[in-house]
């Protein structure tokens, strides 16, 4: 028997299902290294200059361990957010039907990763605010691990959400057209 | 919703059941249920031309308008 060949669409989705993965995993990794790191910084000090990926929090860690702990858990934070709005999305992908695809539980996806996202842009900015506070006290910057661009990425996915739901509306209107 | 279908009423008239009236109109049986118990959103004009052929009736008998 002939197997159906994939369309465009259904390839472009098993790829961004895998791709959603990777970076799933990828943020997971990366919180855990911060996490473990930490942990090892507390009872090693010099583990505090090469953080993750040659973050040097030494000085922060010097000037007050509690700013230290702070800036180390708004950074794991953001990155366990954004690995679990990676997660909505690997969900999001295995529950859409190409055959049916407006499915209020779809629609409802996607708002909660607009929440989600939205949530991660009033962490970022406390992580920001703090980054800012820590430059103006110490004079030292250890980087800026926040963006404020989640806040235009829920706006977008909000919008598309509200309208996979009207799309969700006229599906079950064509499906109960006799 | 305002409007009624009064298809059971009109089979119970010509005294045909649902199964005759899905083979006479080419509709699946669970589409026809929909109609009857005016779970339907829409109608075609197709179905309903095939329905009122195979029922010998007028648009009219089969839908209802009523004001709520």
């Amino acid at each position: 028997m002939k197997t159906k060949k994939p369309t465009r669409t259904e390839l472009l989705l098993t790829v961004m299902r895998i791709l959603a993965w990777v970076a799933f995993i990828g943020f997971m990794l990366e919180a855990g290294a911060i996490l473990v790191s930490y942990g090892v910084s507390c009872v090693n000090p010099e583990a505090a200059k090469n953080l993750y990926e040659g973050m040097d929090l030494y000085t922060l860690k010097q000037f007050s361990f509690a700013h230290y702990t702070l800036y180390v858990f708004l950074i794991f934070v953001l990155l366990i957010m954004k690995s679990f709005v990676w997660y909505l999305v690997i969900g999001t992908l295995s529950k859409i039907n190409l055959a049916n695809p407006f499915k209020m539980e779809v629609a409802q996806m996607l708002e909660k990763i607009s929440y989600r996202l939205f949530a991660i842009w009033l962490v970022a900015i406390a992580s920001s605010a703090h980054t800012a506070w820590l430059v103006k006290i110490t004079g030292e910057h250890h980087g800026d691990w926040a963006s404020g661009e989640s806040i235009f990425m829920a706006g977008l996915v909000f919008i598309i959400s509200q309208v996979f739901k009207r799309g969700v509306e006229i599906q079950s209107e064509n499906d109960l057209t006799v | 919703m305002a409007i009624t279908v009064n298809l059971d009423v009109m089979m119970a008239k010509r005294k045909m059941s649902l199964n005759e009236l899905s083979e006479k109109v080419d509709l699946t049986l669970a589409n026809l249920s929909i109609l009857k118990t005016g779970k339907a959103k829409a109608i075609r004009f197709s179905t309903l031309e095939s329905i009122c052929k195979a029922l010998d009736c007028q648009p009219g008998d089969l839908l209802e308008y009523s004001r709520q």
